[in-house]
């Protein structure tokens, strides 16, 4: 009995999907939980599992954006008719499997091209003394003039003439969205390696993206493509706009926090990762969202849901954009733990490692532009969650204790909170907490 | 016992394995009175007697094929091959009786039979005394294969062949014997099937066997003096194979070198080389490089040798390759 492999979801909120490739192809056996295929979705890249065995009978959808639910290929016996099934399904579909044979064309003739510059095998090679590695040079002979084209004036390539890349520079520019034919490669003989992806993607995220980019050649108006992180962005800040908010700022002291930070480094073991203070403060915050309920919640469809544990998201600026992986659980976890995870989210979110995992489930934000020497901010709320603190740069400031003026270290905190969930009361006693734990951090234990 | 030579570290390996089992005993050329052609088993058969350390004939196939009864009667034989070269006169009872009879009997029998072996070149043997054919064996399901690089391997891998159910070629290098490391007072088996890493690194892994393991490590640290962070990983077992650990190394690295003292066409790096492009495909950020030697019968003129057989230095400029520039 055939059975239709459909676009799963993979997580909250994901409506569509785009397929990046077939890992299998029509004919082969698949065994259950065998990856099928690349899905790119709004948040990371991710291989999609079987969930039936037998053989891939049919690709209806090869690659490129589909809804949830869609059929996209077709799982059976292998002699099995699966016209019938792939009428209804196609009816499903809509107009998506119209793209399908395009696609299947253009991987052929990119196959045909490759074949057509492949060079003959060495032929005879037995008993030769041959140096290792000195194969290469034969494999562009044809093309010497691309290979060693001015790295200032690229040369446009022909159409339908292969990019050579390595297979990472063409996984990071797939999920990036970057076409790899605009690149010039740096590596042996032209090719686009990493490096000269990563380049090319981090580039416009430093250029003003604004119309009057001074940046674009004068009259020239530079057009910048949403990448589908950049979308998910755009769209869930302005689901985010739609909440009532309300904002509430408070000043602390915060030398016992930088002690505690240097004391935690004056303990670090060999092979530890360095605590920071934002790692000191994802601990103090959790500790005040058990102490304030109403504040670690989500807002889900008209209820709110108060969580039990205080799962903290942190706010990470990658060169794709901003994203916000989960430390789970930190209430139950030392600084040196939270510093640990955190060190791990941080280095995968720039190098697009993280699973969908890493990025759900977050019922608190800590967004941090302390070193970018930022006073202090407000930020937009991260819906489902009902709150979130913006903190700003640690300075010395001028400060009366006890009637005496003091210069001492100043942290500004700033709480966005959806006045749906939580009242003005509400975040007010939780800022209290927090700026409590900030002056005394040990009474968050 | 802090510092043991790799000799050493073999010879404790199967004196205890002998004290504390009844049923391992050694069979060899020269292995008794003159204590191996290596002089690895030297002073056994003074602990140990003549019963159960035995001189053979001068027949591998005689050697291997009594092991092999041996071992599917419920003993733990060791055997000693010379030089691996002389492997080739057991093919039959390896290939066709040892590896085979588990499987063959529906797991009535097994062969838990461990084959000592040397090999390797750098000190002119010539061209039938000093191959490294530890590909060959790889081929063969039924088989396991070890190829251990430092003393503590060497005793923790050579523990868990004898105590395996099935046969185990075990391949030593003679140019390793000498060689000093720190090994733990208690021996400590280390399992079949699990790489060990060396050295971590962000930039390029290489993966080594046998001698190459140490002229990797000296080419990292020449590498690491231009800036590139190598890594070096040792499978240790060449059958059954860590490919997880070899994976997750080039998955962070996104660069791979294979090495070893064989000739590279059709050697283990071969092997190694699939597993990783078939498992890091979308990692890889540099066509995969490959070190051995030159395909050549090993000459024996030392300086002809030189030329044949990798170097430290030719795992460095396949390092370099890796990571080069237009």
């Amino acid at each position: 009995m055939a059975v239709e492999v459909k676009l799963p979801r993979l997580g909250q909120g994901m409506e569509a999907g785009t397929i990046v490739r077939w890992l299998k192809s029509e004919g082969d056996a698949v065994a259950k939980g065998e990856a099928l295929f690349e899905l790119d979705t709004d948040k990371v890249t991710q291989e999609v599992e079987a969930e039936a065995e037998g053989v891939l009978l049919k690709i209806v959808v090869s690659e490129g954006e589909v809804n949830v639910g869609t059929t996209v290929g077709v799982i059976g016996a292998g002699d099995e008719d699966v016209t019938e099934l792939l009428t209804t399904a196609q009816e499903g579909n809509g107009a998506a499997p119209a793209e399908a044979p395009q696609a299947e064309g253009d991987e052929t003739a990119e196959k045909e091209a490759e074949e057509e510059s492949k060079p003959d095998a060495p032929s005879d090679v037995t008993g030769d003394v041959e140096p290792q590695g000195e194969v290469e040079p034969q494999r562009d002979a044809e093309q010497p003039a691309q290979a060693v084209a001015d790295p200032d004036s690229p040369t446009p390539r022909a159409s339908g003439e292969r990019v050579k890349a390595s297979p990472l520079a063409r996984r990071i520019a797939r999920e990036r969205g970057i076409d790899l034919g605009t690149l010039t490669g740096s590596g042996p003989e032209g090719r686009v390696v990493a490096e000269d992806v990563e380049q090319a993607a981090s580039t416009p995220a430093t250029a003003p993206s604004t119309v009057a980019a001074p940046s674009a050649a004068p009259g020239e108006v530079e057009v910048v493509q949403l990448t589908s992180v950049r979308k998910t962005i755009a769209r869930r800040l302005t689901e985010a706009w739609e909440a009532p908010v309300f904002q509430l700022t408070v000043i602390a002291d915060a030398s016992e926090l930088i002690a505690t930070r240097e004391r935690l480094v004056d303990l670090m073991r060999e092979g530890e990762v360095k605590p920071t203070v934002n790692d000191v403060l994802t601990r103090i915050v959790a500790s005040a969202l058990m102490r304030h309920r109403p504040v670690n919640a989500q807002f889900v469809e008209g209820e709110i849901h108060r969580h039990p544990t205080a799962s903290v998201g942190i706010a990470v600026a990658t060169a794709n954009g901003l994203v916000v992986p989960v430390v789970r659980d930190a209430q139950t976890k030392s600084i040196q733990e939270i510093a640990g995870v955190r060190a791990d989210l941080v280095e995968r979110s720039r190098t697009s490692k993280l699973q969908l995992a890493d990025l759900e489930g977050g019922t608190f934000t800590i967004s941090n532009l302390g070193m970018y020497g930022i006073d202090q901010f407000i930020a937009v709320l991260n819906p489902p969650q009902v709150a979130i603190l913006a903190v700003g740069a640690i300075e010395d400031r001028p400060l009366v204790v006890e009637g005496e003026l003091v210069i001492a270290p100043v942290l500004t905190m700033t709480l966005t909170c959806d006045h749906r969930a939580i009242d003005g009361s509400e975040g007010a006693e939780f800022l209290q907490t927090v700026k409590a734990y900030v002056e005394t951090p040990a009474l968050a234990l | 016992m802090p510092e043991v030579t790799y000799r050493e570290a073999v010879r404790d390996a199967l004196a205890r394995a002998m004290r504390e089992d009844e049923r391992v005993f050694l069979m060899g050329e020269d292995i008794a009175e003159m204590g191996g052609s290596m002089a690895v088993t030297q002073g056994l058969l003074e602990e140990f007697g003549p019963k159960r350390v035995r001189n053979t004939p001068i027949s591998e196939m005689a050697i291997v094929g009594s092991g092999i009864g041996a071992a599917m009667q419920g003993l733990r034989p060791v055997v000693e091959i010379m030089y691996e070269d002389f492997l080739t006169l057991s093919m039959e009872q390896l290939v066709n009786q040892a590896a085979k009879h588990r499987t063959m009997s529906g797991g009535q029998l097994s062969v838990p039979l461990t084959i000592r072996t040397q090999g390797g070149a750098g000190w002119s043997p010539g061209a039938q005394h000093a191959q490294q054919l530890e590909a060959w064996f790889v081929h063969v399901p039924g088989l396991k294969v070890v190829f251990a690089s430092t003393p503590e391997d060497v005793r923790g891998l050579l523990w868990s062949a004898i105590y395996d159910e099935n046969p185990v070629v075990f391949f030593e290098h003679r140019t390793l014997y000498p060689i000093k490391g720190e090994i733990p007072d208690e021996l400590e088996p280390i399992p079949l099937g699990k790489a060990r890493i060396h050295r971590e690194g962000t930039d390029v892994s290489v993966i080594a066997t046998g001698r190459l393991v140490h002229e990797a490590l000296a080419a990292a640290d020449e590498a690491e003096k231009d800036g590139i962070s190598v890594e070096v990983v040792d499978p240790r077992t060449l059958q059954p194979l860590d490919e997880e650990a070899i994976i997750a190394s080039v998955v962070k690295t996104t660069r791979a070198v294979t090495a070893h003292e064989a000739v590279t066409r059709g050697g283990f790096g071969a092997e190694l080389t699939a597993v990783i492009q078939h498992g890091a495909f979308d990692y890889l950020d540099a066509p995969i490089e490959r070190v051995g030697a030159k395909f050549a019968p090993l000459p024996f003129a030392p300086v002809m040798e030189e030329h044949v057989i990798p170097h430290a230095a030719d795992v460095l400029a396949a390092i370099k390759r890796t990571v080069a520039r237009a």
